[in-house]
Parts: C-alpha cells; structure tokens; sequence
C-alpha cells in the first residue's frame, strides 16, 4: 500500500510541486512568478522551498540578471518521482483502494 | 491517512496550479508576440497615414517582418525554455486565417476604410476565441479593440481614421501585451 508522501502533501508545497512538474525537465521556474502562481508569500514560499530541496526534490539556483538577483527553482528526477507517486496514492485513496 | 474527499480536494489544486502555470506560459509568448504586432500595427497605420498610397504596402511589410519576429521569438524562447512555440503548423494556420480575410476583402468589394476596420475586427475575433480557450486576457482585448475599432469606423471620417487605428489597434495590443506579462 503506497504512502502519501507528507513533505509534499503540504498544501504550498503541493502547488509548488505541481506548477514545477507541469514544466519540462530540467527547466525552471522564477521565484517572483512562483510566488505569483501559488498565490504565497515571499517567506513562505521560501521556507517550504526550502524544506523540498532539503529533502532533493527541488533544486535552487541562484544567479544575477543584469544586476538584479534571480532564483529559479527546478523540480529534480528524485522530486518528480515522489510527485507522481503522491498523485498516485491521491488517486488511489479516491478510488477506495486505500482507506 | 486522509480521507477521499481530501484526496479530490488535494488533486483539484494540482489541476489548479497545472492550469495556472499553462495560462502564464502561453501569456509569457503571447504577451511578446502581442507587443510585436502592437508596434508593427502602429507604424503601419501611422506610415498609411503620412502616405496613403502605399498602406497596403507597409502591411504586406508588417506581415513579413512579423513571420521574421515570430521565428526569432520561438528560437529565443526555445533556447531559454526548451519548448518549441511555433512551428509549420502555426504558420499554416496563420496562413489560412490571412487567406480567408483576403477572400473576404476580394469577394466582399470592401473599400480601404472598410477593409482598414475588417483586419482588427477580424483577426480580434481570433483572439476572443482563443480567450476562450487560453485564459480571459485574450478576451478582454480582443472585445477592447474590436469595440474601438467600430468606434472609429463609424464616427471618425476620412484617413484621420488611421490614427485612430494606430491608437486602438496598435496601442492596445502593446497596452494588451503589457497586461499580459503581468497577469
């Protein structure tokens, strides 16, 4: 019986992992256009950030645009694999196989 | 454990989010491609007016220096994205959207004037359709400009009707394109 997986069932930390899996891999989301799709604070966002790339299933790159400073935030394999297996679970848990 | 009804509650905010983040992708390239066609329908317009003579010139130009921009543009975004934004068959469509208007124009008789309001109107109806689809920007300025442009069709005479155009037309596409990046 498969487990829901409890860094991601977080309700911010869902949205941010689904707006990340939602895009190619290995491509990005910027920090500004994060917080606007999830509707989250700068601090928040931060810190839930923080906490799935603690657990590698985001990464974190930080670089400078012009003179301007930019994160982008990139879902890995590992965090992609974790993600499908949630929805999964989700769907299963709907389905009545688990209760 | 969490109980079915969270499980929907929590996958309808994935879809959510899904949604959310498609919408900004295809705001982000239509929003440049908006601010293009705002500045091409601008001087074009502005260029018909200070030379009437050749209107239909600077457009068959806009044309061309759009198919150009929306090559370099899905190149730029393809190098920052990896995502391929338009190929052949975006082409094609446009193609077959700028047929039907020519056959239109051809079998309608339409005058300069008539033919200077039916572009905006008709590509616009375009948009509104994709507003439909793609998220309600897209409806917003296309219901906008369309109503502008009959405006102007109607109360303002003779080539200051241009301005007029170059103002709504171009103008709101860029006002439009902004909107876009920021939503």
């Amino acid at each position: 019986m498969a487990e829901l997986d409890d860094i991601i069932h977080q309700p911010l930390r869902l949205k941010i992992m689904a707006a990340l899996n939602a895009l190619p891999q290995q491509v990005g989301l910027e920090f500004a256009r994060l917080k606007k799709l999830t509707g989250a604070t700068d601090g928040n966002l931060g810190a839930h950030i923080e906490t799935l790339a603690k657990a590698g299933y985001v990464s974190v790159e930080k670089a400078f645009v012009g003179k301007k400073p930019q994160t982008t935030v990139t879902a890995t394999a590992a965090g992609r694999g974790a993600f499908a297996r949630h929805v999964a679970t989700l769907q299963e848990i709907i389905a009545g196989k688990q209760v | 454990m969490i109980d079915s009804k969270q499980a929907t509650d929590a996958l309808a905010d994935i879809e959510d989010t899904v949604r959310r983040v498609r919408q900004s992708q295809i705001y982000q390239v239509s929003s440049l491609v908006l601010l293009m066609w705002g500045v091409l329908a601008c001087v074009a317009d502005l260029a018909g007016w200070f030379w009437p003579r050749y209107g239909l010139y600077f457009w068959f130009a806009a044309y061309a220096v759009s198919a150009v921009g929306l090559v370099a543009l899905s190149a730029y975004h393809r190098s920052k994205s990896r995502v391929r934004v338009f190929d052949g068959r975006y082409f094609l469509t446009f193609a077959l959207i700028g047929a039907f208007g020519i056959f239109c124009c051809y079998f309608g008789h339409f005058t300069p004037r008539q033919q200077t309001a039916f572009w905006p109107i008709y590509i616009m109806l375009f948009y509104m359709m994709a507003g439909v689809w793609f998220g309600y920007a897209f409806l917003v300025i296309g219901a906008t400009i369309i109503a502008l442009t009959l405006i102007g069709y109607f109360y303002i005479p003779g080539l200051p009707l241009l301005l007029w155009m170059a103002a709504v037309n171009g103008g709101g596409l860029i006002v439009g394109g902004l909107w876009m990046r920021r939503s």
